[in-house]
Parts: C-alpha cells; structure tokens; sequence
C-alpha cells in the first residue's frame, strides 16, 4: 500500500517532468499550456489524502452529535455530554473571554519556565554523566529511583514543599520534562565516536573545547528528541498539576467547567490542550531541523 | 634544511589492556625519522600499524620505551603532530571551511586569519568552491582531501597518515599521491604515511618500514634513492623499482 503509493508519485514527477523538458517557449503546444499544467497540477494532489480523513472526521461529529442529541445510555452515559454544534458554541463564547486566554497565557508561561530549567538542567546533568565516569555514577541512582514515578504522584510533595501553589505546579512540570532530557543527552554523548575526540585532540584542541566543539555538537540531535519527548510529558505533569491545585491555566479551565457544569468548555479545554501541546513539540522539531541542517 | 619535526623511536613496546592482562602489539621497536623526511609503513593488517601511528600521535602510551619529538617526550595529543585517521573523522557539523579553520582558531589564530588559511590549504587539496559543504556532501576522496587539509592547516612538524588512499578508486589515488609529494616539497613537513600498498610505498617515500605480523618487528627498512621529482610508470617499472618492490615483497610474507 505505502510502496505503491510512493511509486505513483513517483510516476507522476517523472510525467511532469518530462512536460516540463518537451515545452520549449514559443513551440506549438503553447495554447494547451496552461490546461496541461492545470491538469498536471491536479494529478499531483493526492485526493484520497485528502477525502478520506475528511470523511472519517464528519462521521465522527455525525455519530457524536447522533449519540448526544439522542442522550444515549448504553454502557458509557452520553445525557451529559454537549452536542458538537454545542461545542463550537461554547468555544465561540470562550475565545471573547480575558478568562480564557489568561488562562492559556498562564499554562504557556509555566511550560516554558518549567521547560527552560528542564532543559538546562537536563542537558547539564547528561553531559555530565555522559563525559566522566565519577558523576555518572553520583548522578545515575538517582535518576533510576525518581525517573519511574509518575509526575502526578509529586503533587502533595511538590505543595507541601515549596512555598506557594505557583512554583509547585512549575516544579512538577519540571520533573515531567527533565528526565527525557537527561536520559536522551547521556545517550548521545555516550556515543560521542572516540575518533572525532582524538582529531580534535590532536589539532590542539584541550578538553572544555573538545567539550563544547565535538561531545556537545554531537549529540544535539539526541538532545533535541528528548526536549520534544520531555515537551510531550511536561504537559502531563502540568495539567495534573494544575487540576489538581492549580487557580488558572488552561488544565483548570477544563476542571473547572466541569465543576461549574459548563459541559461545553470540558471539550474547548481539552482541545485546546491538544492544539498547544503539539504546538510546542512542534516547535522543537521546527528549531530542531534549523540548529542541525548536517544531520539527515 | 628544516630543523623540526624528527621523531625518534625508542625500545617502544604498545599494547593494550584485556581483563588486566596486557597484550603487546608491538614489542620493542626502534626507529628514527629524520626531519623533513618522507617515510611508509607497511605491513599486513592488523600488525599493529595504527596503533604506532596513533602512539606517536600521543594517543596512546607506550607500555616500555620512548618516543620523542625533536628530543622531547611526546606525553599527549598536540598541533605539531598532525594525524589523517585511518577512519573519516572531520566533524559532520562542521563545514568544509569550518573544519579546515578548527586548528587554527584552537591555537588561537582570529577568525578572518584562520580562514584566510583554511582557504590557502582547501586550494591546495583541490577543494576550492566546496568551502560551505558539509562533510555529508562529498564523496569520499573529497572527505578525505578535506582531511589532509585540516591537518596542513595547522602547520605540523609531522604528519602522520593512516591508509588515507586505501578506500578511494586507482585514478584518484594517483591524483591524491601527487598532490601529497608537492604538498611534502611546499611544507618541509616530515610525513609517516602507513599504508598496506607496496606500489604506494615505493613511489611515494625516501624510506619503506616493513613491520612484521607478530610483535610488529622493523628489521626491515629499504632505502629508496630514486630523486623526486618521480615519474609513478617509470620508476615502478624500473630495474631499480622492481627489485625494491620484489624485496618489500620478500619482507612482507616473513
Ligand atoms: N582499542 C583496542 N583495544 C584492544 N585491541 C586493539 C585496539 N585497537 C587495535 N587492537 C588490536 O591491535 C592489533 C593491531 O591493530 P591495528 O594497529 O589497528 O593494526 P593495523 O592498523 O596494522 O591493521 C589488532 O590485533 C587489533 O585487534
Ligand atoms: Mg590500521
């Protein structure tokens, strides 16, 4: 399937390729010119890459708005569950509201304040265990001890620790985006080729510069999976953290309409939630393919 | 005529350590290179020559013996030992101009200098107009020109070249092997090139080492008297060329 598509579009570049060496300015076929390119053009499009989702995604708002029009209690309770159309209204009322976007402004300024320390300290404490053997094994045990609890599970530590409700939920964000980053640049350092430290060695370069010029350059692309992986599990954390003791932030918006019954903003919260989170991982990939244009 | 850039080999023994055991590569060699010097090693592989190019290059320590450059004890990697690996080693990060400039700017030299000299030795491997590509770019004779290069930019007394030739087709070997000669005549650099061709060896040096496959003995040494400039179909075909090559030979299936 995969295969035989790619093969079709392959045939397709050769064909417009080939169009494109036969018309030589000013040569007969000029008239049809513009029709033959209008039809190439279209043959390009995949439709069906198209279509399809399109029809997958409109019978599923059919059957939700099918299932919650028609309060359907058949296992799951779908009575309480706004309608699409009612959704969309709720989203039309949202987005006029200071409260909404204040609350994503507060999610996104504690993932970046979160994710900035997770970053720096992550890629700090990598490098560290991945170029000497003594902080690898002072910094490795506790990675294996914290690494496996889930950041939910640091709430009423992180609150009971630190002195407000704010810096708790920004540390349990931390913890979620940490680890990925740590674990990621230790493993890319690791596989630092001895040979591009000994050819740097011996063009004169001393240890910090080796550090900095080979060890580190090397394992940016490893660096960079793990901030998009520690991104993906920052938001996690943050919406645990903000459900659970937060006052603003758009994973308390969605708490909170449940809580208020305003059905509608559970699914504007959610969705928002979604559309942010890949937007930030996005966002890596995006700086990612900028920072390392050496790399495949 | 230059001063510096001998190298003096003494009673070395190389080896490396196996679950506390040490296992000698090489044992007890002496050699001596005299400055401006052009000479090969061969031998067949895994006797061992690598790990003397990457001793003398101060990356590995020797179990017993000495080896000294210009007199003085070479104890870690430095500039004046430059090294062509036998594997691809210019930093994939980096382009070509950017890992030509390495050296230089490591030592200290500011950025419009060090390129003015990356640009002079990137001319002189025949890479100009390939400054801005990435090492993912180039085929690999380019990859290894380019290698040459950074190393020559740095200005070492010695250049130590693992096999660097031994990948690349015949026409581009011949290419590369005469823009080393008149590379060798420009710079007065003493050149240690290992390689597992005896041809190569021959044409290229004043002197051929013949290391042997156990304990990497150097009981064979030939002199090569034939005056540079060489003409390769010559030379080689030559009653002289023959016979040097035939004793290589000799030494090789010892
Ligand atoms: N890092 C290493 N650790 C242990 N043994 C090695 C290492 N590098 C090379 N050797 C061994 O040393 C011997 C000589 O290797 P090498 O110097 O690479 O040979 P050559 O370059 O002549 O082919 C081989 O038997 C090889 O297995
Ligand atoms: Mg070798």
């Amino acid at each position: 399937m995969g295969s035989s598509l790619s093969d079709s579009t392959n045939r397709e570049d050769l064909h417009s390729a080939i169009a494109a060496f036969d018309t030589k300015p000013g040569s007969p076929g000029k008239k049809s010119d513009g029709r033959e390119k209008i039809r190439l053009f279209l043959m390009r499009i995949n439709w069906l890459a198209f279509v399809i989702p399109l029809l997958s995604i409109t019978a599923g708002l059919a059957a939700w708005q099918f299932l919650t029009e028609s309060q359907t209690q058949f296992i799951l309770d779908f009575s309480n569950i706004p309608t699409p159309v009612n959704v969309f209204h709720s989203f039309r009322d949202a987005v006029v509201t200071t409260v909404f976007w204040r609350d994503i402004y507060w999610s996104m300024y504690r993932i970046l304040v979160a994710f900035a320390f997770g970053s720096v300290l992550g890629v700090t404490a990598g490098v560290a265990m991945g170029y000497s053997n003594i902080l690898k094994l002072v910094i490795a045990p506790y990675i294996e001890i914290l690494r496996p609890i889930p950041a939910i599970a640091w709430v009423p530590m992180a609150i009971l620790i630190w002195p407000t409700t704010e810096e708790s939920i920004i540390f349990i964000t931390f913890l979620g985006a940490v680890f990925p980053i740590v674990l990621n640049t230790w493993d890319g350092v690791r596989r630092v080729p001895n040979e591009l430290v000994k050819a740097a060695r011996s063009l004169g370069a001393n240890r910090v510069n080796v550090l900095f010029h080979v060890v580190i350059p090397y394992a940016v692309p490893n660096i960079t999976v793990g901030m998009a992986l520690g991104m993906g599990s920052a938001w996690f954390a943050l919406l645990a953290g903000e459900m659970i003791s937060g006052r603003f932030g758009i994973g308390y918006f969605t708490w909170e309409a449940y809580q208020l019954i305003q059905y509608g903003n559970i699914i504007v919260g959610m969705l928002c939630i979604g559309v942010l989170s890949s937007i930030s991982t996005g966002s890596i990939y995006y700086l990612k393919n900028k920072l390392v244009p050496w790399a495949e | 005529m230059s001063s510096v850039g001998h190298i003096e080999i003494q009673g070395l023994t190389l080896g490396f350590k196996n679950f506390g055991m040490v296992n000698a590569i090489v044992e007890n060699i002496s050699l001596s290179f005299s400055a401006g010097s052009f000479t090969s090693i061969i031998g067949p592989s895994g006797c061992g020559k690598s790990t003397l190019i990457n001793a003398i290059g101060g990356h590995y320590k020797p179990i017993t013996g000495h080896i000294l450059l210009d007199g003085c004890e070479i104890k870690q990697p430095t500039a004046d030992l430059g090294i062509v690996f036998q594997q691809h080693t210019l930093f994939p990060w980096k382009t070509v101009i950017e890992n030509v400039r390495f050296g230089p700017i490591q030592r200290g030299i500011g950025k419009n200098d060090a390129n003015e000299i990356a640009s002079k030795y990137i001319e002189m491997v025949g890479l100009s107009g390939y400054e801005d590509y990435y090492p993912k770019m180039l085929s690999g004779g380019m990859q290894h020109r380019a290698e040459i290069a950074r190393s020559l930019a740095n200005k070492p007394a010695v250049l130590l070249m693992d096999e660097p030739f031994g990948a690349l087709d015949a026409q581009m070997r011949t290419t590369l092997q005469d823009s080393l000669i008149k590379i060798w005549d420009e710079t007065n650099v003493t050149i240690i090139f290992v390689t597992h061709d005896v041809e190569e060896a021959i044409y290229l040096s004043q002197k051929v080492v013949v290391m042997s496959r156990n304990g990497g003995k150097t009981n064979n040494i030939f002199d090569i008297n034939e005056p540079f400039p060489r003409n390769k179909g010559e030379f080689l075909f030559s009653n002289n060329g023959r016979i040097l090559k035939e004793k290589c030979m000799d030494a090789l299936a010892i």
